[in-house]
């Protein structure tokens, strides 16, 4: 198959590639941008862990393939903050021990934050909602759910 | 300022902002130049011969690089890290479906996955065994030592006896299902060799230093030409501590001397990797008219499927903790793992010991129901305390906080009021309780642990102790920092190396904490000794008059500063001297007798109780769990957010292991067929930290990540079975089964 030019906006860089037609966002991210904070954990749309931002809205990039990401805006978890400039779903998520073995945390903070960009003050049936298609096996989502909860609050993440 | 970190202080962990970041390097992010891929091989027989194994077609393929098989491996062929049963590789023989058959190295993992398909494999079927029971009377050898691959008897007292002086009886035959750890990592590695000329391989692993030996035993190669470094780590829950990518990668390196990659896709995780052992458990429980237990006769069999991995320890631990945490004066109880063809079973998160839980609390239940008695108090009459006497004839010392647990919990249970049934709505609570020794049952299980002092004053903790999640790279710098008197943010962790951390062990067992935590707490100790003493020596001030606070020295008497670390580290760079201070702790055991199994199985442990609230609809048979209490005597919490974080985490796992979770082998493939609980399954949680502290454990700790799974599971069926007046015997209590209890009436179903 021959490979067709895309070009998207990639955590706020504008970026051109040619890819094969029929690889999903997730191989772009991962084997083609070196993005390897998104993570693979079933490929099949089943467990959240490779959730990234497509227009603001969350999607499974294992799901979506890459050439439909054309002239869109792609975030990931590499593009919502640094060391000493954390967002603040980061910084609840440290602050509230929702960090065990870390696979699903970036797709778990992406999803918290379309949600609180959407509702700075989520309720918590809508933070389940906003995660129950993020999987975990770690934490029993407690400190998770708490971690949402506070970003929301307090907009700083800390408690 | 005070620094941070003390023992008790609940940091941020020191391995989560790489985390929050997407910095962390799982096995799978791993980026080299030339790059080869590779992919297994796998037997789609249960139970067959080897006829041949044509890998010519393959080879030819483009892109393809090298096909390895059993040939090709140099040293022995054969790996487990209790008995050794399994091939690397197989030779004439496969024994489940996802068998290693042979592998394929090629340019890229497209390449190697079409190659897959070209290998032939000559097969001739023999008579798969899919039962453990008809394994044990089988002619069909699955090994050639027999179908029985252990057997563990706990005798003591007189169990006829004990039973003809109880006023009641109550016998049950409960099951459990084989479970699947469904860790969201799936298992990878990366290999290559490095600038030391070392086979060196980059792994998600519980077991660095187990990896290390098994990879140098199959390639018959010096154990300094080998080096496992292990992977930030996806989660494991005990299925991480067998060999997965390892040996293939390090086999494939020792030839092509070029880094490779082998990332295992889901559907392959679940193939090929162990599983939770299914039980069955026949209880036979005899009690007094107020009361007290006085027998209990147990007798369990397990299918370990494929090969050993770790059955003979599920085995020899469901069989000490049997009887639960209760003081019964006449035991017997054997307990039996067979092979069959089904995939293998390993440890999971218990060892065996959630499995009983599930029995022994049901049937504390059931005696409370038939002498009208409240589940709390016959618990609380039969419980261990300090001076009771085991099953194996241990006298509990200290740290016995079971007791504790089962009246904290049972205050909630006065303040929170139960849910009415109403129509259409049935609601029922239960409890349960569990005892978990730490370590391994009966056997030497150490950990060692170095720390350093730079010439640049830097602090630096060395510890083979596998971080998987569960926290303890954060623990064991809080336990060194709290020694040391420094902060956690002076220390740098090098974990997990094998080519320069010291031997922790497995990360399983709950071990990590108390025996890690005691080799760093030792380590430290003389490290800050001999810093002391050094500072002594040009200072002139006795050691005895020296502390170590907030990173300086200090005199005791007067809390002034004397001198810096960094002041000690440069005057011993000038007079060439080191300092390092190694610990070494291995908790005090003895071995099992092998007839009655009396000794000393475990040095301390964990004991625990939850409630459980649930509501059940009858019509659609849906179970709601709407709160859990968690009582858990942990010793000492080193860190208790960490603490929380391993109990929300057993509850979410118990409440799959109740209603939810069964692998099916050959029919679940994948995660849609594996349902584990999202955020939505799992309730209010309510965490009640015990701490009755354990002497010989670190500033008191003992540990707690499998202990937090163990009692949701059972207290949850205590729950269901009062809601619907049933008595559930068989887990899970899935939907459609529920539904089944629910038309017949009561009854004992399952
Ligand atoms: S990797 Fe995309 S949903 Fe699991
Ligand atoms: S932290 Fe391990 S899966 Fe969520």
């Amino acid at each position: 198959m021959k490979n067709i030019k895309i070009s998207f906006v990639i955590n706020g860089k504008k970026e051109e590639r040619e890819i094969p037609p029929n690889i999903s966002l997730l191989k772009l991210l991962r084997d083609h941008l070196g993005l390897t904070g998104t993570k693979n954990g079933c490929e099949a749309g089943e467990c959240g862990a490779c959730t990234v931002l497509l227009d603001g809205r969350p999607v499974y990039a294992c799901l979506v393939l890459a050439p439909k990401v054309d002239g869109k805006e792609i975030i990931t978890i590499e593009g919502i903050g640094e060391e000493g400039k954390l967002h603040a779903v980061q910084k609840a998520f440290l602050a509230h021990g929702a960090v065990q073995c870390g696979f699903c945390t970036p797709g778990m903070i992406l999803a918290a934050k379309a949600l609180l960009d959407e509702r700075p003050n989520p309720s918590r049936k809508e933070i389940e909602d906003a995660i129950s298609g993020n999987l975990c096996r770690c934490t029993g989502y407690l400190q998770i759910v708490k971690a949402i909860e506070a970003s929301g609050k307090g907009g700083k993440g800390e408690v | 300022m005070p620094l941070k970190g003390k023992v008790g202080e609940s940091i941020p962990r020191v391995d989560a902002m790489d985390k929050v970041l997407g910095k962390a390097l799982f096995a799978a992010d791993f980026r080299m130049e030339g790059l080869f891929h590779m992919k297994v091989l796998r037997s789609d027989r249960p139970h067959a011969r080897i006829r041949k194994i044509n890998t010519e077609r393959a080879a030819r393929m483009e892109g393809v690089v090298r096909i390895f098989t059993y040939k090709d491996i140099p040293g022995k062929n054969l790996i487990g890290i209790i008995n050794k049963d399994q091939t690397v590789l197989a030779e004439e023989r496969v024994r489940f479906v996802g068998d290693a058959v042979a592998l394929v190295v090629a340019h890229s993992e497209r390449e190697a996955e079409r190659a897959l398909g070209k290998i032939q494999v000559e097969y001739e079927d023999l008579h798969p065994i899919f039962d453990p029971e008809k394994s044990l009377d089988s002619t069909t050898l699955i090994h050639e030592k027999g179908n029985l691959l252990y057997q563990r008897d706990i005798v003591r007292g007189d169990v006829e006896k004990g039973f003809s002086d109880a006023d009641l009886s109550i016998e049950t035959i409960y099951s459990t299902s084989m479970l699947e750890h469904t860790y969201l990592e799936p298992d990878a590695g990366v290999a290559w060799i490095d600038e030391k000329g070392r086979i060196t391989v980059y792994a998600s692993t519980q077991n660095p230093h187990y990896d290390h030996r098994e990879i140098v035993t199959s390639l018959g190669i010096d154990p300094s030409k080998v080096r496992v470094i292990q992977a930030t780590t996806g989660g494991g829950f005990g299925s991480k501590l067998d060999i997965t990518v390892q040996c293939f990668l390090a086999l494939a390196v020792y030839y092509l001397r070029r880094p490779i990659r082998l990332v295992y896709t889901r559907e392959e995780a679940y193939l090929a990797t162990a599983k939770r052992h299914p039980l069955i458990m026949k209880y036979k429980t005899g009690v007094r008219q107020d009361g007290k237990i006085v027998a209990m006769y147990v007798d369990i069999l397990g299918d370990t499927g494929a090969y050993g991995s770790y059955g003979i320890a599920v085995a020899g631990r469901a069989a000490v903790h049997a009887t639960g945490p209760y003081h019964v004066p006449h035991v017997k109880v054997r307990a039996r793992m067979a092979y069959t063809n089904r995939p293998f079973c390993g440890a999971m998160r218990g060892f065996g010991v959630p499995q009983v839980a599930f029995a022994h609390e049901s049937q504390m239940d059931l005696v409370a129901e038939e002498l009208g008695m409240d589940p709390f108090d016959i618990r609380l009459l039969n419980a261990f305390e300090p001076g009771s006497e085991t099953a194996t004839g241990q006298i509990l010392k200290d740290s016995v906080g079971i007791k504790d647990c089962l009246q904290r919990v049972q205050e909630h249970s006065k303040k929170i009021k139960e849910e009415k049934a109403s129509p259409g709505r049935l609601s029922g609570r239960g409890i349960a309780a569990m005892w978990y020794g730490i370590g391994n049952t009966g056997m030497k299980n150490p950990a060692s642990a170095r720390a350093e002092l730079n010439h640049q004053g830097m602090f630096a903790l060395f510890t083979g102790a596998a971080e998987i999640g569960q926290g303890s790279d954060t623990v064991l710098c809080q336990i060194a920092a709290s020694e040391m008197g420094i902060g956690v943010e002076d220390i740098r962790l090098i974990r997990g190396d094998t080519a320069i951390t010291p031997d922790a062990g497995a990360t399983s067992a709950s071990r990590q904490t108390y025996i890690s935590g005691n080799a760093v707490r030792k380590a430290a100790a003389r490290l800050r000794v001999m810093v002391l003493e050094n500072a002594s020596e040009f200072l002139h001030v006795p050691v005895k008059e020296l502390s170590i606070e907030d990173a300086l020295i200090k005199s005791i008497r007067d809390g002034k500063t004397l001198t810096t670390l960094e002041e000690v580290a440069a005057r011993c760079k000038h007079e060439g001297k080191k300092l390092i201070g190694e610990g070494f702790f291995d908790p005090p055991t003895s071995t099992l007798n092998p007839e009655t199994g009396q000794g000393i199985p475990y040095a301390t442990y964990a004991f625990a109780c939850h409630m459980v609230d649930v509501r059940v609809d009858p019509t659609t048979g849906e179970v709601d769990v709407l709160r859990v209490v968690a009582a858990h005597d942990v010793g000492k919490a080193i860190n208790p957010t960490n603490v929380v974080g391993q109990i929300a985490s057993g509850v979410a796992m118990g409440i799959g292991q109740a209603l939810m979770e069964e692998f099916a082998p050959g029919q679940t493939g994948s995660m849609r067929e594996y349902m584990i609980p999202t955020v939505k399954d799992v309730p209010v949680i309510i965490p009640i930290i015990v701490e009755s502290p354990e002497h010989t454990g670190p500033f008191g700790a003992k540990g707690v990540g499998e202990p937090a799974l163990i009692p949701t599971a059972p207290a949850i069926i205590n729950a269901m079975n009062r809601a619907l007046g049933v008595k559930i015997v068989n887990l899970p209590a899935k939907l459609e089964r529920v539904m089944k209890m629910v038309l017949k009436g009561s009854g004992a179903v399952g």
